[in-house]
């Protein structure tokens, strides 16, 4: 499949199957992840897999409480019915809203066969670590897609430092600051929901300027 | 140089270039700053109001503030804190002016850790924050959940 299929028909899985993801489709999403691009090629990025139940459990609830305590406040704010506005069916768009301010958006680890925590270290000199860990994770769910699984990015439980620190507390990562930074997990799995694709996008246009910041207008060239 | 006006400075300083990396997020990374000082001041309490008063009572002392008004509402996640005479206001009038709305509260950060510490809070986050520079007061919204089950206990705030 050229690789801009792959690209605009990638979607957030977040349902899977029960069905175990097996290990070499896995080291293939972990070599992908190895060759994403990386500053003074640093690589500063370490994964730890994840299959225990427990582990993931523990991961879920994190997830869900991170989530779901911003999302009551944004909720109680008026400012997460602003955002689902476009949803005209009043009961689809308060269930939305409920899975949304509960935080169950968020705690899909627990039903997911595999966890991938993506963590950088800091100490090795390296240099705007974050943005390769970015870098890596869009080569994984790049890949695994290309192979058929879905995937997922997560933020949610490692948003807050307190709850970076908990996570790093679950999976036995040290928890100074100096050491290692926790950025997101990606959950993989066989997926168990179909999402409708390519989803709404801002066109070219109002994305690419010319030359100058502002310019609009294509120039011409040779 | 007035001392308070430098730290204003260096504090405007970090947050604004701490905004330029993280936007919105900013606000999660920040929640330790200011937790020395309280975690140093052997705060007591059994309960919410015992916790809270007992932290007000130290960051008035400190002439950090002048008063600090607060009360709980919302089905019990929300807290509102009403703060005048913060010696931080400036570092929120520079922010302001450079485009940024002010988003770090060491005041509420030093609560939110008590609530945490002390009484085993599951988490808290802080959801508004209107400082206003012509009145001297900062008006503050805090999620604070005590329990996981209280995760998704929504009302309207407006009419707090």
């Amino acid at each position: 499949m050229p690789i801009l299929d792959i690209m605009t028909s990638r979607k957030s899985i977040r349902r899977y199957n029960t069905d175990p993801v097996p290990d070499d489709l896995l080291d293939r999403i972990l070599e992908a992840a190895r060759w994403a691009p990386t500053g003074e090629n640093y690589q500063p990025w370490r994964f730890i897999v994840v299959r225990d139940q427990e582990t993931r459990n523990r991961i879920g609830d994190l997830a869900k409480v991170g989530s779901g305590s911003r999302m009551t406040a944004w909720y109680c704010l008026g400012h997460m019915q602003e955002r689902f506005a476009g949803i005209k069916d009043e009961a689809k768009r308060a269930e939305v809203l409920r899975f949304m301010y509960s935080g169950e958006v968020s705690e899909f680890a627990k039903k997911s066969p595999v966890v991938i925590a993506v963590i950088g270290s800091l100490m090795e000199g390296s240099v705007d670590v974050p943005y390769d860990l970015s870098a890596a994770i869009e080569n994984m769910l790049l890949m695994a897609h290309s192979l058929g699984l879905g995937g997922c990015w997560v933020h949610g439980p490692v948003a807050t430092t307190r709850d970076a620190k908990k996570f790093k507390e679950i999976l036995g990562i040290p928890t100074g600051m100096g050491e290692y930074k926790v950025i997101a997990y990606v959950s993989i799995g066989w997926a168990a929901e179909q999402r409708k694709y390519p989803r709404p996008k801002k066109e070219l246009q109002d994305l690419v300027y010319w030359e100058k910041f502002g310019q609009k207008e294509r120039p011409s060239h040779g | 140089m007035d001392k308070n006006v430098m730290l204003n400075q260096m504090l405007y300083r970090m947050e604004e270039v701490f905004w330029h990396e993280l936007s919105d997020c900013a606000p999660w990374k920040t929640e330790y700053v200011g937790i020395d000082f309280i975690q140093a001041q052997d705060v007591q309490g059994k309960n919410e109001d015992e916790v809270i008063g007992s932290c007000i009572e130290r960051i008035k002392a400190s002439g950090l503030v002048e008063d600090i008004d607060y009360g709980i509402g919302g089905r019990d996640i929300l807290l509102k804190l009403r703060v005048r005479g913060c010696q931080l206001m400036l570092k929120e009038t520079m922010l302001r002016k450079s485009g940024i709305k002010p988003y770090n509260c060491p005041v509420a950060n030093m609560i939110r850790d008590q609530l945490i510490e002390k009484l085993g809070y599951e988490t808290t986050y802080l959801a508004d924050m209107a400082a206003d520079e012509k009145s001297g007061c900062c008006a503050l919204k805090v999620a604070i959940f005590a329990t996981p089950d209280k995760i998704g206990a929504v009302s309207e705030w407006s009419k707090e």
